[in-house]
């Protein structure tokens, strides 16, 4: 593996132009590039969306935004987050380096890859077209406002005219088919196109949680699918699937979109938990603490997250045989989760840190996603979900995990893997600024968006009367997100002007121990001249230090 | 799935890779899905457009891949890549003469922390009934209460808590031994990686710890147990238990550390393990 190679492609009989090469790729990384640009885009507009929504809730009885357009707002904020923000983000990471990581030259279906990407992309355009049809674009058009999660009979024809909620529907229908391609993908890379020696026990755990959220995928975007094709019939065919006065349920939608819902986080954590275990080790200078339970604790975390659904249902009222089985199936997944946290914590014991700014987003995801985590325990707790359910101590909770977790490894995996995508380093001066101001303004809007909640503040009012005591708490959590925004600013400035100018980053600039660094940065279009053979978990690390590598230990 | 044509065998350098060729059939099937659901919304025109556009875009795609799969020759030009690490390297330290040594080199057997949490659990039942002698004239009261946490079948008033009751005995005496053994494991495993003063450690940081920590909760969690509870006496029986289990442990004769995971030491040939001719050390 000492010779790898530039690409030049021979002559072809026809010109391409720039944007014809880019429409027409099945070159995995330039669909995982156009994923994650695409989800770039959507995290600034939802991070505009929540910029709104925060002016409105600053103060009491705000007039800054209509009840109608705040609605639309948080429904369109929250879609776009999951479904058009984190998943294509994940999903653009899973493309790129997987295949590299298993030194593999492509996905396993080159044209269902680039056919997800754009099922996906065209799902999030059909949502945002919502806000150019129907009312006026400063009340937000016809865009849904019926919440990301939809419940009915909201989502009926009588609550919901207009196309607002078809405009959602059909445009997660859309997304949701880009991810099971994606997910399929996936599955078939990491199975069949391992690289010589890697067994499954050899395999990065970037591949593993892969391999894993793309089983979650299958299992979960089915109900949801559904669901939404039952919630078509009613709306355009007369069905009765969730119309309590003819008989249907609307209960039902609750079970089908949560049997999606939840495994929906871990299909967006376990991603996550796959950069932290890969960038932790490198900035520790150690390999990954407890591998064989890293994997068990994924699979685990993967199989237990299928039957927690219904914990978002104890204020619905279920029997108590029912309530006892969603507390303890959601408590049981803090187990793996917490070997995880443990694994990691035991990777950076006595090692060398170094506190890069990859490494940086790792602390601050290893701190958040355990507060986050410690309050999604208590909200397991039914009697203690009873009284906070739907108020804004959840928000606090849910944004805990979303952007303290999964945002906070999102922007590892940037700073980490950048060079090798681009060839450029990202700026480290400006990417420490990023990470300091981010996790002031995460804290000042998240740690005190808790307070607000637990005084009884419900999620999805638009305003709220004063003398309630809401109001500094969430004057401050508006403030918070002035920084948060500024943050995010200095990111993107921080990628386009690194892209342009940043320093040569060379093939491997952490000294890491993955496939993918022993390629050049960016990789060829075919990764690898020739197919590379491993013997360990790190064979990087066996190549550079042959008095004394791996294999000989796993 | 997709193959990717090589000329030469894997492992070498090649002059020439195939790779699946670009296409616009995806892009332009996931169109016409796209018009498909638009159509839903605005018009059947759209979606009868949308529908012949997925319709070509299949029939573009199953030509792209029937009966063989489109590919794009690449040329390869052989660049050297050299892989060594940018840090420096230091010296090793190599304990008895392992590379790489599983710490502590040293641990106790499973049996010494079973023997460490009986121990200690007789001496912190001890404890309690002798604080149970001396506060309510009882040695039942704290086996009462203990058992009374799981099986709440009597009345908590001062008479009923102070007289004998067989079934809270018996879950008393299955909790306190279950809940022994796994904190005597717990010190087993732990006081080897706690080199400096272990009984200290062991015996008196840990029971402050755990009470400090139980009596800023039981309040929420359990407050009728919280009343019931004196913490003076609490607290020393924990440090009974945790000093017994302690001394106990460290007495037993520690073992050497398996060094090689099970796999290795089992023999098992597998991809990674093998080759080179090396013989492990």
């Amino acid at each position: 593996m000492a010779a790898d190679s530039i690409a030049v492609p021979l002559p072809r009989t026809e010109s391409r132009s720039l944007l014809l090469d880019w429409l027409c790729t099945v070159d995995h990384k330039k669909i995982g590039m156009m994923y994650i640009v695409y989800a770039l885009i959507f995290l600034v507009i939802m991070g505009c969306e929540a910029i709104l929504m925060r002016i409105q809730l600053a103060r009491p009885e705000s007039t800054f935004l209509s009840a109608d357009a705040f609605n639309r707002l948080f429904t369109m904020h929250g879609t776009t987050g999951i479904f058009f923000v984190a998943m294509p983000i994940l999903i653009g990471f899973g493309n790129y380096f997987v295949p590299l990581m298993i030194g593999a030259r492509d996905m396993a279906f080159p044209r269902l890859n680039a056919f997800s990407f754009w099922m996906t992309a065209f799902g999030g355009i059909l949502l945002y077209a919502s806000f150019f049809t129907g009312g006026s674009l400063l009340h937000g058009g016809d865009a849904p406002a019926v919440g990301w999660f939809a419940y009915a009979p909201l989502t009926s024809p009588a609550f919901s005219p207009g196309h607002g909620t078809d405009f959602w529907n059909l445009s997660l229908l859309l997304a949701g088919i880009g991810s099971i391609g994606a997910a399929v993908n996936f599955i078939a890379t990491v199975l069949c196109m391992r690289c010589p020696g890697m067994t499954l026990g050899k395999m990065p755990l970037f591949a593993w949680m892969n391999l894993v959220t793309g089983g979650l995928i299958l299992v979960a975007i089915s109900p949801l699918t559904a669901a939404q094709l039952m919630l078509m019939a009613d709306r355009f065919l007369g069905g009765h699937f969730f119309d309590p006065a003819a008989g249907g349920q609307p209960v039902m939608w609750m079970h089908f979109f949560w049997i999606f819902g939840h495994p929906e986080v871990y299909v967006l954590i376990i991603p996550s938990f796959a950069f932290i275990s890969e960038v932790l080790p490198v900035f520790s200078r150690k390999a990954i603490f407890g591998y064989p339970a890293m994997v068990a604790a994924t699979a685990g975390i993967g199989f237990v997250s299928l039957g927690v659904w219904a914990h978002h249902l104890f204020t619905v009222g279920m029997p108590s045989y029912g309530n006892a089985f969603f507390v303890l199936t959601t408590m049981v997944v803090a187990v793996p989760t917490g070997i995880k946290i443990f694994n990691w914590l035991a990777t950076m014991w006595g090692g060398k840190i170094r506190f890069a700014t990859p490494m940086l987003f790792c602390i601050g995801f290893l701190f958040q996603f355990l507060i986050g985590g410690l309050t999604g325990v208590m909200l397991a707790t039914a009697p203690f979900d009873w009284q906070l359910n739907n108020s804004y101590f959840v928000v606090a909770h849910f944004h805990y995990i979303i952007v303290g977790g999964i945002l906070f490894a999102i922007f590892a995996a940037f700073y980490y893997w950048f060079p090798k995508m681009t060839g450029r380093m990202l700026s480290e001066k400006l990417g420490k600024w990023h990470f300091w101001i981010f996790v002031l303004g995460f804290h000042l809007t998240f740690d005190f968006m808790h307070v607000p909640g637990l005084l009884g503040m419900p999620r999805r009012v638009y305003t709220y009367q004063a003398g309630r005591g809401w109001g500094v708490w969430n004057m401050i959590s508006s403030i918070g997100v002035i920084f948060q925004a500024a943050a995010i600013l200095i990111f993107v400035y921080n990628i386009v002007h690194s892209y342009f100018r940043g320093a040569l980053a060379g093939n491997d600039p952490w000294d890491a121990w993955t496939l993918e660094w022993a390629t050049t940065s960016p990789p060829a279009e075919y990764n690898f001249s020739s197919v590379p053979a491993v013997r360990s978990r790190r064979p990087l690390w066996d190549i550079k230090h042959p008095e004394d590598p791996d294999w000989k230990y796993e | 799935m997709t193959s990717h044509s090589q000329s030469a065998p894997r492992g070498s350098v090649h002059d020439q890779v195939n790779l699946p060729s670009p296409t616009g059939w995806p892009v332009l099937l996931a169109v016409g899905l796209a018009l498909i659901a638009g159509g839903v919304i605005s018009s059947g025109y759209v979606t009868f457009l949308g529908a012949l556009i997925a319709v070509a875009a299949c029939v573009g795609w199953f030509r792209d891949v029937l009966p063989q799969e489109r590919h794009v020759p690449v040329i390869v030009v052989p660049q050297e890549i050299v892989i060594v690490s940018s840090r420096r390297k230091v010296a090793r330290m190599a304990p008895r003469g392992l590379a790489r040594a599983r710490l502590p080199l040293e641990i106790y057997p499973i049996s010494a922390g079973i023997k460490g949490g009986l121990a200690g659990g007789v001496a912190m039942a001890l404890l309690a009934m002798f604080y149970g002698v001396v506060s309510h004239r009882s040695i039942w009261y704290p086996i009462n209460l203990l058992g009374a946490v799981v099986y709440a079948h009597v009345q908590v008033t001062a008479p009923e808590m102070e007289a004998f009751h067989i079934e809270l005995l018996l879950v008393a005496t299955a909790l306190h031994i279950t809940t022994c053994v796994l904190v005597g494991l717990l010190y087993g495993t732990l006081l080897p990686m706690l080199p400096r003063r272990p009984v200290l450690l062991g015996g008196l940081f840990a029971p402050l710890v755990w009470t400090g920590l139980l009596h800023s909760i039981l309040s929420i969690v359990d407050p009728v147990l919280n009343q019931h509870i004196d913490w003076l006496w609490f607290l020393a029986s924990q440090i009974a238990f945790g000093l017994v289990a302690g001394v106990v442990v460290v007495r037993q004769v520690r073992v050497p550390t398996w060094q090689y995971p099970f796999s290795v030491r089992a023999g098992v040939e597998s991809p990674g393990m093998m080759g080179d001719g090396d013989s492990r050390d």
